[in-house]
């Protein structure tokens, strides 16, 4: 049985990356924790993604508003606005959004720094003085990833509906306890866990592509930059594919 | 390594700043599901609930105070709504209090809105039924709405009807374009204010007189107001109660009279009895009375002899003239 070569390469990433991840499942769970490196990863990927986030959820917020401001006022449902923001940014807009701009800022990160750690041999160094380079490096980073996104996530769907209620108040005067009254009096439980659970999936993908391509990364220098370019690009990939899988498995439990 | 405890601080603030958040969503979502606070559960059965599903609002009032946590068949006719209330409701609904479905706004999701009973009945705990009464659905409403569209069909044919007819007649048209129209209602207007001047002007003079008569001014005034009169008047009046009086008197003496003469009558005494009943008499003045008109038939035929006769004919005549001259002398 013959495969042409990029269906071949495919299915080689693909297996490729789904060894990776049992790897992980398989060390994750076993001592000895490095728990001072999660916390430095965790700090570098949450927290010093905030302001890239804090200020695309704002500007997105705002800008979400304005833009749908028109259709509404046209069907005569101003009054809708914040309830409609919630409901999308809630659902949809905030965890892919922001995910994406994690993938671009993270996963090129840990692509280029395990990747450039791979070409320069300070990995099989590591090997050799002792230390479990799969444990230090990569548990680390995706565990940071998968827990450090939600929390982005939910600080950037905040900023994003404040930016709304900004917008909301370019053009009328709402206060804000009656903003968000309206805003969550649309928001169900059934609208906003899976929101929050797929996040955490995504921030697991970001985090196992980028370790994966940087951990194999080969030929060089050159490799390196190839290594954080395929790294966002096919880590976004899989943020649109994991969102596809998530709302139809929540339209199957009946949750949608 | 102070940098590395810093590090983790700021970390730890960004953790604590999402589950925060998340807490917060949770409980702002949650509030009207009612997951975080103590319930009770209400009963109502409805014949149909026109798309009530699970989770929709409970209103009492207006105000929202649970959620429908079941929507179940009873029979074929029966619907049971299990509805989850706030346990703070359970000093307010009573058992009486109506239950029925309703739309939040004019095309918004359905509520069940719970009114006050007010008969006083006890308050309703766990599991009580409450009364229902069918809400104004949508369907009803349209049907009402396509009575009203048949009258206003109705409505316009007959305005049309009477628009034609005022169209197609002539006499109004003519008067409508009668040019001198204008100017009699115009001329009629100032009669009107002529008229109105006038019966102003009497209006004043009628309000002088009574004025001039209430200070006492001219005959009716002094009738009115003088105090002399009214003593004459009086006087007056006692004159006539005399006079009524005396006349009093002399019908009861004329009545006697008349008894007495009846009396007479009836026992024959005294001379006009007599002459009544003598029948004799009666015969001779009947005879005297025929022998008075023989006498005077005979004297008139000597009086025509004696016309004829030549000595008195002359002095006839001239009698004759004289009557004729005076006949004549108020005509001239």
């Amino acid at each position: 049985m013959t495969l042409n070569k990029p269906w071949a390469d495919f299915l080689d990433e693909l297996g490729g990356i789904a060894r990776f991840a049992t790897r992980f499942f398989a060390q994750v769970f076993r001592p000895r924790y490095e728990g001072a490196e999660l916390l430095r990863q965790c700090f570098l990927i949450g927290n010093l993604s905030l302001p890239l986030v804090g200020l695309t959820s704002f500007i997105m917020g705002l800008v979400l508003t304005m833009q749908l401001r028109p259709s509404m006022v046209e069907y005569g449902v101003e009054s809708q606005i914040p309830a409609m923001v919630a409901i999308a940014v809630v659902r949809e807009i905030g965890p892919v959004i922001i995910a994406l701009i994690f993938a671009g800022k993270i996963g090129s990160s840990i692509g280029a720094e395990l990747g450039s750690m791979k070409v320069t041999e300070q990995i099989d160094a590591m090997e050799v003085s002792g230390t479990n380079p799969f444990k230090y490096l990569v548990v680390t980073r995706v565990l940071a990833t998968t827990l450090m996104l939600p929390v982005l996530v939910l600080i950037g769907d905040s900023i994003m509906l404040f930016g709304s209620f900004i917008g909301v108040n370019i053009y009328t005067v709402t206060s804000f306890p009656l903003y968000i009254s309206q805003a969550m009096d649309s928001l169900t439980f059934q609208e906003f866990l899976p929101a929050i659970l797929k996040t955490f999936f995504f921030g697991f993908a970001v985090g196992i592509i980028g370790c994966y391509k940087g951990f194999h990364t080969s030929r060089g220098t050159e490799g390196v930059g190839r290594a954080a370019n395929s790294a966002v690009v096919v880590s976004s990939v899989w943020i649109f594919i994991l969102d596809l899988l998530a709302v139809q498995i929540t339209d199957l439990l009946g949750y949608n | 390594m102070k940098q590395k405890a810093w590090n983790n601080i700021k970390l730890g603030v960004f953790v604590l700043a999402g589950l925060l958040l998340l807490i917060a969503g949770l409980y702002l979502i949650g509030k009207d599901t009612n997951l975080f606070s103590r319930n009770y559960i209400l009963r109502a059965q409805f014949s149909n609930v026109e798309g009530l599903v699970v989770g929709n609002n409970v209103r009492y009032s207006g105000i929202q105070v649970g959620t429908v946590k079941e929507v179940k068949f009873l029979s074929d006719t029966l619907i049971e709504v299990r509805m989850v209330v706030e346990e703070d409701m359970q000093s307010i609904i009573r058992k009486d209090d109506i239950a029925s479905v309703g739309t939040d706004g004019l095309m918004g999701n359905k509520i069940i809105n719970i009114a006050p009973g007010r008969t006083g009945a006890p308050l309703a705990v766990e599991n009580d039924l409450l009364r229902t009464e069918e809400g104004n659905s949508t369907e009803a409403m349209l049907a009402k709405l396509a009575l009203t569209n048949n009258n206003l069909l109705e409505i316009s044919n007959e305005l049309k009807k009477t628009v034609q007819n005022i169209n197609t007649s002539r006499n109004l048209w003519r008067l409508l374009n009668d040019e001198s129209l204008p100017a009699s209602v115009l001329e009629s207007l100032a009669n009107i204010r002529r008229a109105t001047e006038k019966a102003q002007a009497t209006v004043a003079d009628l309000q002088t007189i009574v004025a001039d008569v209430k200070a006492g001014k001219g005959t009716v005034g002094q009738l009115l107001r003088d105090t002399a009169m009214a003593v004459s008047l009086a006087d007056a009046v006692k004159g006539i109660r005399q006079l009524e009086n005396r006349a009093d008197t002399l019908a009861t003496q004329l009545s006697e009279l008349v008894t007495t003469l009846d009396n007479d009558l009836a026992t024959g005494k005294g001379p006009v009895p007599a002459a009544l009943h003598d029948s004799l008499m009666v015969q001779k003045v009947h005879s005297i009375l025929s022998r008075v008109d023989t006498s005077a038939a005979r004297f008139n035929e000597n009086m025509e002899a004696m016309k004829h006769n030549f000595l008195f004919r002359g002095y006839f005549k001239k009698q004759e003239k004289e009557k004729q001259k005076q006949a004549q002398a108020p005509q001239q």
